[in-house]
């Protein structure tokens, strides 16, 4: 009995009275910052510092791409650039295999419409056809 | 008597928070989890054919495709089992595709809008239509996935398209002001052609910091305080481990694509005015015939309600929706309400639609 109703109080946390307080700073600090990242001058700082670095990389980033472009060169070894152009290249035949797939797919489903279809009955009267078949053959023997 | 409170041990209960807060820092959470074939793939691009749940007389007959954003993993529509749009539509009796687009690699970096509308987009629908064995199909658009089925709802919105849904759509640009994005990516600042040569592709983790600097102190710290409050709470801290691994799972934007989001429309706004060009053939919203429903979070601070309204506007749908829910960005389809108010929405909307 005791220990149940234990359980029902509500647990002691010394740390409770500060939430409220910190609650509140962190909503006051959220607004604060979503006014700084709301500013011109925050994307312009932003702006510089990404460009600085970029600046700043580019000569060691083209230094390393240069000597890792003679060192496979020198080892007969494909660069980056080429094996990235033939993955380029393979996408492409991809796309193409898929529009031959689906080409195949379409034939399949004509072919299957065709066998399944029931097949055509003779009609008992001379075609039109087959008049100007025999015309045409007594034509020819009466060239003969 | 009144009731004394009972008096914890601090220390220990601290090292028992500690411990599953370092087990949802350091481990991914089991996610995607609902059962799916893949049925195409075209170089990263997978198209997934989830397996329905219904029998055949109780589905409905118009397939749904889901596209969602280039620079996120999709399976935020399939999060946790229990908690999944993809599960809830299945159930609903969708027969339902998912579109993933992959990550692209350094071959990939001339990746364009046009590309994707017009080479991957078509090829998938093409697949989904030979799968299904129906002519007419939904698009579901999500975030930047929202601008790609715009785009080739406007193109090619005669090949099938019955209905459009778009979720949180970034089309308008106009509103300069009130996008945070806009003024960070001004041409004053950002030099795209800098980033794109040195990087190729837009990093993941750089578009992830955008995401997330637009409110630091919520992402950065609120999130962490929130989850070590309610951390005693196994529903909160399981929904918390998802999120966490799908927010941590970065792609990076092709570069190609990157350039027509901030050139063509954070800078000029080229959609909304009809001047956006792709491969040669202009992109005009009147072309829009399909029934639309557009989802606006009112609470998104990513894509604010001014720059997906407008396009209710440019459409030629006879039958077209705004629906306005409260929520952010990505809560209103996976946050705790979703399954409430958004999903049952879009089911309602979609259901009569697609018979």
């Amino acid at each position: 009995m005791a220990e149940d109703a234990g359980h029902d109080r509500k647990a002691f946390d010394p740390m409770d009275p500060w939430r409220g307080v910190r609650d509140v700073y962190m909503d006051a600090w959220a607004k604060t910052m979503v006014e700084t990242v709301n500013s011109e001058a925050y994307a312009q700082a932003t702006g510089t510092i990404l460009d600085t670095y970029l600046t700043v990389s580019a000569p060691f980033r083209e230094a390393l791409e240069k000597a890792m472009i003679k060192t496979l060169e020198q080892l007969a070894m494909p660069s980056r650039a080429d094996v990235l152009s033939i993955a380029e290249r393979m996408t492409n035949i991809e796309m193409r295999l898929d529009d031959l797939d689906a080409k195949l797919d379409a034939i399949h489903a004509l072919l299957a419409r065709a066998v399944a279809a029931p097949p055509r009955k003779p009609s008992r009267g001379p075609q039109p056809t087959d008049k100007k078949a025999a015309k045409s053959k007594k034509a020819k023997r009466g060239k003969k | 008597m009144a009731d004394s409170p009972v008096i914890t041990n601090p220390y220990a209960d601290a090292a028992e928070r500690l411990k599953t807060l370092t087990k949802v820092m350091t481990t991914k959470a089991a996610i995607a989890q609902t059962p799916k074939e893949l049925v195409w793939t075209l170089n990263k691009a997978k198209l997934y054919h989830y397996v329905p749940v219904l029998p055949m007389e109780k589905r409905h007959p118009v397939p749904l495709l889901l596209v969602f954003a280039l620079m996120n993993r999709p399976y935020i529509l399939d999060l946790r089992p229990g908690h999944s749009f993809v599960e809830y539509m299945l159930n609903q009796g969708y027969d339902l595709y998912l579109l993933d687009w992959g990550a692209p690699g350094p071959e990939d970096k001339n990746l364009k809008f046009d590309d994707y509308c017009l080479d991957y987009l078509p090829r998938a629908v093409r697949k989904l239509k030979a799968i299904s064995g129906v002519e007419e199909f939904s698009l579901l658009g999500w975030c930047i996935g929202a601008i790609l089925t715009t785009i080739y709802a406007a193109l090619r919105g005669d090949e099938g398209l019955r209905n459009l849904i778009l979720l949180t759509a970034p089309l308008d640009f106009s509103s300069k002001q009130k996008l945070t994005f806009a003024r960070w990516v001004d041409e004053r600042y950002f030099d795209i052609e800098k980033v794109l040569a040195t990087f190729g592709n837009m990093p993941g983790e750089m578009i992830d910091y955008g995401a997330k600097a637009l409110k630091p102190v919520e992402n950065y710290v609120g999130s962490y305080v929130k989850l070590w409050d309610n951390i005693g709470d196994p529903r909160v801290v399981e929904s918390w481990h998802a999120m966490n691994t799908w927010v941590t799972d970065n792609v990076p934007l092709a570069g190609g694509a990157f350039r027509q989001l901030i050139v063509d429309l954070y800078r000029n706004d080229k959609l909304m005015r009809g001047e956006l060009v792709i491969r040669g053939e202009r992109v005009d919203l009147s072309r829009i015939h399909a029934n639309l429903l557009t989802v606006i979070a009112d609470d998104d601070h990513i894509t604010p309600s001014c720059q997906s309204e407008p396009i209710m506007s440019k459409v030629s749908s006879p039958d077209k929706e705004l629906f306005r829910i409260r929520g952010g960005h990505i809560g209103i389809m996976a946050g705790s309400g979703a399954s409430k108010h958004t999903w049952p929405h879009v089911n309602g909307w979609l259901a009569p639609r697609s018979g």
